[in-house]
């Protein structure tokens, strides 16, 4: 453990537990560094996977009318690696250095929920064997990543891969919000003292934005695979435009979550590069707040662009206008940080390590990528190019010239910390620039096969002048980039053995995790440097000329909050995304007229509102409970619990009568739309009032327990929030589906 | 009729704008004392854009013509004109008298910004309710009400982010959580007007033509009901948002750039609870 010479903080105890040993401690860590590892561990084999379907395709593409894969084949491999390297290797890749890193930045002992971050790595691997035993079920999901409907129904994908697509993704979104809640708790609630938000470290802050990228964004994808799994299993119509379903919804709902998508694989590595560049320049980052507030506008600007994915499919002229200038504006404050970046290295002393060349290549390949990006804002190029290689080109320069380079930076750069031992340079440099050279290969042409007209997803094509020729150079890179990928497998496993020990500090870095042993203690900390600047290590190493105090001495930017409540808060803003969704296809689908049951002819809103009344009542009497815990009367507390939870059960089992009567009428989930739609979404809403009453339930056996005594009601305060969030959601479906019948 | 004759011909000199606008400006120079300085600036671009609002062209297409132009209009009222001339207010500290008893309810309201965000919100989504946008439209009172309520409404939104009393503001974070959420709503109100097969004021898609224009408006500019409305829900959808959006980045600036000794300190929540204080197992 370093001493610090000046005087250091005290941080927060933990609560001491017994460690287990060997594998089995890998298997029962809560610890966010193991898991942090895990994490990583985990996404390298999947990133194999996917690197070696990758390369099955390269192959079949690398010559005209090649036999080597079938159609059907190379339908599921290109499917499996979209699939795998987006939720299996980039986003478990970006958690993972964010669970090592954040608390050790931060200045904090462990994330704030450990057990609930080793759900969500478990959840990881869990998702990803889901998905793959497709192979064994009769086939890999084969209609590409963003699963198309009506491609995707029982129709046209009739084996059940989509099915399990559809599942693991479920479980890997729910790993995947669980922990971005996770780590905006940590960063609110467990920073170290004089660490105000104003003074992160750059790669916390945007990992901080990015998680609430993630519990927005994954909502969105969550309604929509929701709805397409009940299509395909309960003969439902959502997107099944034979019956009256939208394939535009479809395509909709997976924008809406498929841009965002793109921006929380994008602002961790901009995080990245935020922390190696200025390191290896030897200066601060130029313009630490435009960085950050860019960042800020990136996220949201990402919510309101994603209709350019569409641009082909015809919403009309107004539409295309708007979403063409949105999407051009997007290009600003991403502009703003490139010229950031720039201006940083712009008269520095830079070292050319390994990590600060992937950094600069990451610089240069991310603006090839983000400007083939700013042409397809313009609608008429992106109806001539969008599904051609040209489009190939831009992703894979943004999400592996981009972020994959920024996370090989962040792996040399971080690799000493985490292992206690230094990354071999020879090994490094042949690795990057085995990767520079074969990623550009594999690429680069890729931009002129799209533009002389090679559509993405052809198992083969013609002969061409000139086809064969740029494919074959295309996957000779390809083949160099796996090479290359062999070649940093090998570093990993030369230097954990022979590499040359690191030292706490071996870049002479200034964020907080550096302070630490490398490898960290299990505590991470014992006594953290004083901080006021963003530097607090140069500060430490530098006293006679430290920087500016951020802030001021007394500075306190933000309430002081508590974890269990942000963590409420942060999970029903993803609740309410998803039920926002549903009211949405709800709305979309029942207001025109249609065959068959209407909610005129088969719902009772008369003697649903008086269940309403129950359930509004329950949201009194549980804020009535919460008065009386902290007025320190158990008693009343319990019984005022009890009428809360008896009328919760009343109204569930009003909802219950309803749907008999509706299963009387003769209305099942699939009669019509408005059925699909009503049960979607009354049947997700009464769930969360299940959920609630066992969660009351559990606070009643916890306060008959003699729990709370006291005066630590948080916990039963947030379940409070969780119940009164399940009435406001009633509130607006009841307006939505009933009150019209009323009025 | 030509666009030019048009433009030309339809300002609306309504003399309770023009006294509105002329009142403003006087009591804001009794007021304030204010030399030529860049607060004054502001406040002269909010009673532009309130006149152009009210007396400009946009009202006379707002009338039965055009639901893009209503739309405009409404934006303007609810997010620019009250924000531009919450700017030119200098900063101040809250009056002693307010801190009564009696005024209580009003810091209160500051203190809780769910009012004044439902407020902002609740306003552009109450005005399109079919009925009311209809009868805005054809009864003049109502028209009126709407108006000053949706710049009431907008007064209020912007309270607590750029009200002049800084140290009941709402905390830079906590005001772009307040800023964006209101940004989803309305973006959730405008698809659900570009996209959905429903008439929301069915008005405009009949227009009584008074001006003799609708031929201009359908024909040369090509707006016919269905794109007319298309548009207006855009409108709402993506410039509104911007609105919201540079609200936040003036946030970010705001608080980035205040300098250090002048960092306030910001009232604490009466239900956060200090870090340390609990524990749960």
């Amino acid at each position: 453990m370093s001493a610090f010479a000046s005087p250091s903080v005290e941080i927060e105890t933990p609560e001491a537990g017994s460690a287990p040993r060997g594998l089995f401690a890998w298997v029962a860590t809560v610890d966010h560094k193991r898991i942090g590892i895990l994490y990583l561990l985990t996404a390298l084999v999947f990133f194999i996977v996917g690197g070696v379907e990758a390369l099955l395709m390269r192959i079949q593409l690398a010559r005209p009318n090649n036999t080597f894969l079938s159609p059907g084949a190379f339908n599921q491999i290109f499917t499996m690696h979209g699939t795998t390297m987006i939720f299996l290797v980039v986003m478990p890749t970006l958690f993972g250095l964010a669970n090592y890193l954040v608390p050790l930045m931060i200045g904090a002992r462990d994330m704030a929920f450990p057990r609930l971050n080793a759900m969500s790595y478990w959840l990881l691997p869990f998702g990803g064997l889901l998905l793959h035993f497709s192979l064994l079920a009769g086939g890999a999901p084969a209609v590409g990543w963003f699963s198309y409907a009506p491609l995707s129904e029982t129709q046209y994908a009739s084996t059940h891969g989509v099915d399990y697509w559809v599942l693991a993704l479920l479980i890997l979104g729910v790993g995947s919000v669980a922990t971005s809640i996770n780590l905006i708790a940590t960063i609110l609630t467990l920073r170290a003292p004089g660490l105000t938000i104003r003074r992160l470290p750059l790669f916390v802050w945007m990992i901080f934005v990015n998680s609430f990228l993630v519990i927005l964004a994954i909502p969105a994808l969550n309604a929509a695979i929701v709805m397409l799994f009940i299509d395909r299993n309960l003969s439902t119509y959502f997107f099944s435009p034979t019956h009256g379903g939208s394939a535009l919804l479809w395509q909709h709902f997976f924008w809406a979550f498929g841009h965002p998508e793109v921006y929380i694989m994008a602002l961790p590595a901009f995080g990245i590069i935020s922390e190696v560049v200025p390191v290896f320049a030897r200066r601060p980052i130029f313009g630490y707040e435009f960085v950050a507030a860019s960042t800020v506008a990136i996220a949201l600007l990402s919510f309101g662009v994603w209709a350019h994915h569409m641009f082909a499919v015809g919403m009309g002229h107004p539409i295309d206008l708007f979403f063409a200038a949105s999407s051009m504006l997007i290009a600003v404050p991403t502009g703003v940080k490139v010229f950031a970046w720039s201006a940083t290295m712009w008269g520095g002393s830079i070292r050319l390590t390994t990590a600060m060349l992937f950094a600069v290549a990451f610089l240069i390949q991310f603006t090839i990528g983000g400007l083939s990006g700013v042409t397809f804002a313009v609608v008429p190029i992106d109806w001539q190019v969008t599904d051609t290689y040209y489009l190939v080109a831009h992703f894979h320069y943004v999400l592996f010239g981009g972020t994959f380079f920024a996370v090989f930076a962040g792996l040399y750069y971080w690799f000493p910390k985490m292992t206690g031992r230094m990354l071999s340079e020879r090994l490094g440099k042949l690795n990057f620039w085995m990767a520079l050279i074969g990623f550009n290969t594999a690429f680069f042409v890729q931009h002129f096969l799209g533009l002389m007209g090679m559509t993405r997803r052809i198992y083969t094509y013609p002969d061409l002048p000139g086809w064969g020729l740029l494919n074959l150079i295309s996957t000779i890179g390809a083949f160099l980039l796996g090479a290359a990928v062999l070649v940093l497998l090998w570093n990993i496993v030369v230097s954990l053995r022979h590499g040359q020990p690191a030292g706490d500090n071996p870049w002479q870095a200034w964020t907080l995790e550096w302070a630490a042993t490398s490898p960290p203690p299990a505590q991470n900390f014992d006594r953290v440097p004083p901080i006021r600047s963003r530097r607090p290590l140069w500060d430490l190493a530098h006293p006679e000329r430290p920087d500016p105090e951020v802030g001021g001495p007394t500075s306190r930017d933000e309430f002081a909050l508590e974890k269990n409540r942000v963590s409420m808060v942060t999970f029903l803003i993803s609740e309410g995304a998803f039920f926002v969704m549903l009211i949405l296809a709800y709305l979309y689908y029942n207001n025109h007229t249609m065959d068959g049951p209407t909610p005129a002819s088969t719902l009772n809103a008369k003697k649903t509102g008086v269940f309403t009344l129950c359930l509004l009542a329950s949201s009194l009497t549980i804020w009535l409970a919460e008065r009386k815990l902290e007025a320190r009367k158990p008693a009343a507390f319990r019984w005022l619990l009890a009428l809360t939870i008896l009328l919760g059960a009343v109204f569930i089992l009003g909802q219950g009568q309803e749907y008999l009567h509706v299963f009387h009428a003769g209305v099942m989930v699939n009669s019509n739309l408005f059925a699909t739609t009503f049960f979607t979404l009354t049947g997700f809403h009464g769930l969360h009032v299940c959920v609630g009453l066992v969660a009351l339930l559990i606070v009643m056996g916890l306060s008959l327990a003699g729990d709370f005594k006291q005066g630590r009601i948080e916990a039963a305060k947030s379940i409070g929030l969780y119940w009164h969030f399940v009435d406001a959601v009633w509130l607006v479906v009841f307006s939505v589906i009933y009150l019209r019948l009323l009025l | 009729m030509t666009t030019e004759q048009f433009l030309l011909s339809a300002w609306n000199w309504n003399p309770w704008v023009i006294a509105v606008c002329v009142a403003t400006f006087l009591t804001y120079g009794v007021r304030y004392q204010a030399r030529f300085s860049r607060k004054i600036c502001w406040l002269l671009a909010g009673l532009v854009v309130f006149f152009l609002t009210l007396a400009s062209p946009m009202d006379a297409l707002a009338d039965g013509y055009l639901f893009t132009a209503h739309m405009l209009q409404h934006l303007l009222l609810l997010l620019v004109v009250p924000p531009l001339i919450l700017l030119s207010l200098p900063p101040a500290t809250m009056p002693g008298r307010f801190q009564k008893e009696r005024w209580k309810w009003l810091t209160w309201m500051v203190r809780h910004p769910a009012v004044t965000w439902c407020l902002g919100v609740g306003g552009m989504w109450l005005w399109h309710a079919p009925t009311l946008c209809n009868a805005a439209v054809t009864n003049g009172w109502i028209h009126r009400l709407q108006y000053v309520s949706l710049l009431l409404m907008g007064f209020a939104f912007w309270w607590p982010i750029l009200g002049p009393w800084s140290r009941q503001r709402l905390s830079p974070l906590a005001g772009i959580v307040y800023l964006f959420s209101a940004c989803l709503g309305c973006t959730i109100l405008g698809i659900i007007l570009t996209f959905a097969p429903v008439e929301v004021c069915s008005i405009y898609l009949h227009p009584i033509d008074r001006l003799g224009i609708l031929p201009l408006v359908q024909n040369q500019w090509g707006l016919t009901p269905a794109k007319d409305q298309q548009l207006g829900g855009l409108l709402m959808w993506v410039p509104a948002c911007l609105i919201y959006f540079c609200g936040i980045i003036g946030l970010l600036a705001r608080w980035y750039g205040q300098a250090n000794d002048e960092a306030p300190v910001y009232e604490s929540q009466p239900n956060a609870t200090l870090i340390g204080e609990t524990h749960v197992h």
